[in-house]
């Protein structure tokens, strides 16, 4: 059999459900050993050509234009999407911001926090605008595994990731669900 | 009744039970330790049946049933868990989910939540509908409590607490469909509310919808797991409400009220804002290293022998120089019956002190006089009486200040009951409930008391009071029109007037509820006044009155039958001098009394805090620990019990206990009082107040 290839991505999130995962320590190295990780915050290596792609997995919620494509390319070159913790599952802390008018989020962001001075906000064709309201990545596509948690524990994403290259669906037993 | 009794046979999840009938499906099920998932309903509530987690499968009928209102009935099966009941739970789990902000980790009821709890048991690991992400208005106008819309399910929990629990009705329902939300009164804020802020909403709220101000921060807080919860009592105001802490990091993070009931106490467990909030509230920095002041003004600290050292040496010395006549103790109420005692004897006995008194002591002249006006003592009437009162007359009383679930327990009357209330003084505690209000100062109280008797006297065929001589004859020719007038009543207020007297008439159980404002008048004539308006209606079985005094401090009751009666200051401005100990919290001292302890040639302090008041007239200050740091018994509002609370933190550090401090002193003066240990003090307390006689005054 092939060797499974892996993609991770960092949406809107503060990349620690990334961090979670490094704790798994050693047992890293073995599950690694079984995957090929094409492109991820870990590797830092970005391959936007999009090999075709067993499992993709996402941190953080669709909260801005370039999340919302990369979503959707996920989506057709991944066999199997994973929602890795709140954010992903639920839209998470950032959620915040979706009950304040983006503009005043970006005022309050860029040019009145209490350290900035004369501050401006960005604008730049290569910057993705920021979407009104970030968005639960299951409302932008479909996601097959759902793993919440701030942030999953490591035994919890190790068993979902180990579960789908058996070939199963990882059902989180209930007492190790967590949104906090 | 006979209902109770029957029982019938149902089938639960294939197993044969026999349960009472007229009992719920839940009831059942909770019965026969079956699991069923709720969430609007509480057990110290009425049943709802709103939120439709509690469904059930009913003789394989398709439309599920909610078991928290579903009567049990003969040979009905029941199925509790299926795939599809497991799925209708979850679906309306995701409902409620997305309809507001449910988001738990910026949610400072994460972790304690109970719709938190459930989507964990119902394995809801994401949502198939989409968030409204509507938004709802947050209150944060209360000093004791958030209430955050966005965080609410709607469950109508505290809705129901507020009527049948606090018995306020400030909470309903406001607007339909998305934009229905609990608000108060008449979409008023909290703060602007006629809310009361006992916090029965907060303790039944399932989820962060309304939290409490004080120590519900994530970092303060820690886990609900990690918390260690001790059984007590509350000793704010002498109701001695049963409660559990919940401790973290010597931090009490949480007083709940014993909401199941406990005994034969009318108030369902309710807690008030003093026990359930003032108490978190810090006052500042605490006193941990006793304070002495310098001849040039200034606060030095020092250590506690040489502190106490000190102070015994001052006692001494004014006792050698112009006798135990120039020497004061004055002890505030809320402290427990031990350290009242033991300060008592240290005083009195050890220092041959000219007076040892409370801070309320004043109020006590008033009451003791007339305690004994059949000629034998009377009891004084129990708050456990208010639900079986049908005329209840609070006079000068303000229950909502003093005792905060008295008032609580009148409204409930009202509302449950339909009893006529009448209410004379301030019209702070109640407005909106009372039959008869009577807006009269303070020091005219006495005419309306006057006018009160005369007409009750005259209008009751009854018997008029057996009173001793005098005015039994004139009370016939009392110009009532006159003295409410002069009382400051408008025209219309007669007609309200006769009423209540007719009521009070008519009634077989009143009750009277004497405040502050009666006895803490100069003369004692009004309160014997209401006295014998009490009397006139007989006395209950025990030789009790139907009367009450609503004391003004947690152990006022205690601190009175101990012998601390007055103040000591009764010959006014100047009879402090000498020397004078103050045992208790300085928020406890009032300004008339610390304006008058100026003149002192030595005053020390026993507080908790540094008596800011007191910084230019105090001379020496020893810390003490809180009433939640140190175990004590307290004596009921009505003197009929004696509570023992618990410790329920450490001292802050270093701090002696009012047992080692006295001690101390009484050591060092040479005086050896006759309790061995803290127990055995705490026996002579208890059967001092319990031997209490008001000929002893």
């Amino acid at each position: 059999m092939a060797v499974p290839k892996v993609a991770t991505v960092w949406f809107e999130a503060c990349s620690g459900c990334h961090m979670s995962f490094l704790d798994l320590d050693e047992d890293l190295v073995s599950i690694l050993s079984k995957v090929e990780l094409t492109f991820s915050p870990i590797t830092d290596f970005k391959d936007y050509a999009f090999p075709e792609l067993d499992v993709g997995i996402i941190e953080g919620g669709i909260g801005n234009e370039e999340h919302w494509e990369l979503a959707q390319k996920l989506r057709k070159h991944c066999k199997i999407l994973v929602a890795w913790g709140d954010c992903a599952v639920f839209g998470g802390v950032n959620t915040l911001r979706n009950w304040i008018p983006k503009a005043e989020v970006l005022r309050r962001g860029y040019v009145e926090t209490e350290s900035t001075v004369s501050g401006v906000i960005p604008n730049h064709e290569e910057l993705p605008p920021l979407l009104d309201k970030v968005l639960p990545v299951n409302q932008v596509v479909q996601v097959d595994v759902h793993v919440p948690g701030c942030p999953p524990s490591a035994e919890v994403l190790a068993y979902s990731l180990v579960s789908i290259l058996q070939g199963r669906t990882p059902i989180l037993p209930n007492e190790t669900l967590h949104f906090d | 009744m006979e209902a109770e009794h029957k029982t019938i046979k149902i089938t639960m999840d294939e197993k044969e039970l026999v349960v009472p009938d007229g009992i719920t499906i839940l009831e059942a099920a909770q019965r026969n330790d079956i699991h069923i998932p709720t969430l609007c309903h509480h057990p110290a509530l009425s049943n709802w049946g709103g939120c439709r987690m509690c469904v059930v499968e009913v003789d394989g009928s398709p439309k599920l049933a909610a078991s928290c209102v579903m009567p049990v009935r003969e040979g009905m099966e029941v199925v509790t868990t299926n795939g599809r009941i497991v799925e209708s739970r979850r679906t309306v789990l995701e409902f409620l989910f997305a309809e507001r902000n449910h988001n738990c980790m910026f949610c400072p009821q994460s972790g304690d939540c109970e719709l938190q709890k459930l989507a964990y048991e119902l394995g809801m690991d994401h949502l198939t509908v989409s968030f409204s992400f509507n938004s709802f208005p947050t209150d944060v106008t209360s000093d004791y409590m958030i209430t955050d819309h966005n965080r609410c399910i709607l469950c109508g929990r505290c809705v129901r607490a507020c009527a049948e629990i606090a018995g306020t009705q400030v909470l309903n329902f406001h607007n339909r469909g998305p934009r229905n939300l609990v608000g108060f009164d008449l979409n008023a804020s909290r703060e602007e509310s006629t809310c009361f802020g006992c916090g029965a909403c907060l303790q039944v709220c399932p989820t962060g919808a309304i939290t409490n101000r004080y120590r519900t921060h994530y970092a303060v807080k820690g886990h609900s797991k990690d918390l260690k919860a001790t059984e007590s009592l509350c000793p704010e105001c002498g109701l001695l409400c049963p409660t559990t802490s919940q401790v973290h990091d010597n931090t009490v993070i949480k007083i709940e009220g014993k909401l199941l009931g406990d005994g034969d106490r009318p108030d369902r467990g309710q807690l008030c804002y003093k026990g359930r909030f003032e108490v978190l509230k810090g006052d500042g920095k605490r006193l941990v290293r006793p304070m002495v002041r310098e001849k040039n003004g200034t606060w030095k600290e020092e250590k506690w022998e040489t502190a106490l050292a000190l102070v015994a040496e001052k006692l001494k010395s004014i006792r050698r120089a112009k006798g135990g006549e120039a020497l004061f103790g004055l002890a505030s109420s809320a402290l427990s019956n031990e350290e009242l005692l033991l300060f008592r004897d240290l005083m009195a006995k050890g220092c041959s002190a000219g007076h040892v008194g409370s801070l309320d002591g004043e109020h006590f002249k008033a009451v003791s006089k007339a305690w004994e006006l059949k000629g034998e003592p009377l009891k004084e009437a129990s708050w456990k009486m208010i639900p079986e009162a049908d005329f209840i007359f609070l006079l000068g009383a303000n229950p909502y200040k003093t005792q905060p679930i008295l008032s609580t327990l009148v409204r409930r009357s009202i509302l449950e009951r339909g009893i006529p209330v009448a209410l004379a003084g301030d019209m702070e505690c109640m407005p909106p409930f009372a039959t008869f209000q009577f807006p009269v100062k303070d020091e005219k109280l006495p005419l309306l008391i006057k006018a009160f008797r005369s007409e009750v006297a005259a209008a009751g065929k009854k018997v008029p009071p057996k009173s001793k001589g005098s005015s039994k004859s004139k009370e016939g020719a009392v110009d009532v029109s006159g003295l409410l007038k002069e009382a400051g009543l408008a025209k219309g207020a007669k007609k309200s007037f006769m009423e209540m007297v007719a009521a009070f008439v008519h009634s077989t159980h009143p009750l009277i509820l004497v405040g502050e404002a009666v006895t803490g008048l100069k003369s004692p004539s009004a309160f014997q006044d209401a006295m014998k308006l009490a009397l006139s209606k007989g006395l209950d079985s025990g030789n009790v009155l139907r009367l009450m005094v609503l004391k003004p401090y947690g152990n006022s009751a205690g601190a009175w039958k101990l012998g601390l009666s007055s103040n000591g200051n009764s010959k006014g401005k100047d009879s402090w001098k000498g020397g004078l100990l103050y045992l208790g919290h300085p928020k406890d001292l009032d300004s008339s009394v610390s304006a008058d302890l100026g003149n002192l040639d030595f005053l020390g302090v026993i507080s908790p805090y540094f008596p800011e008041t007191l910084a230019d007239c105090a001379h020496v200050v020893i810390p003490k620990p809180l009433s939640m740091e140190s175990s004590g018994s307290y004596t009921s509002l009505d003197g009929w019990e004696i509570g023992f609370v618990e410790k329920i933190l450490d001292p802050a550090e270093g701090v002696k206990d009012s047992w080692e401090t006295l001690n101390s002193l009484a050591d060092q003066i040479g005086f050896r009082h006759k309790f061995k240990t803290w127990e055995d003090l705490s026996k002579n307390a208890v059967k001092a107040i319990k031997s209490w006689r008001p000929a002893e005054q």
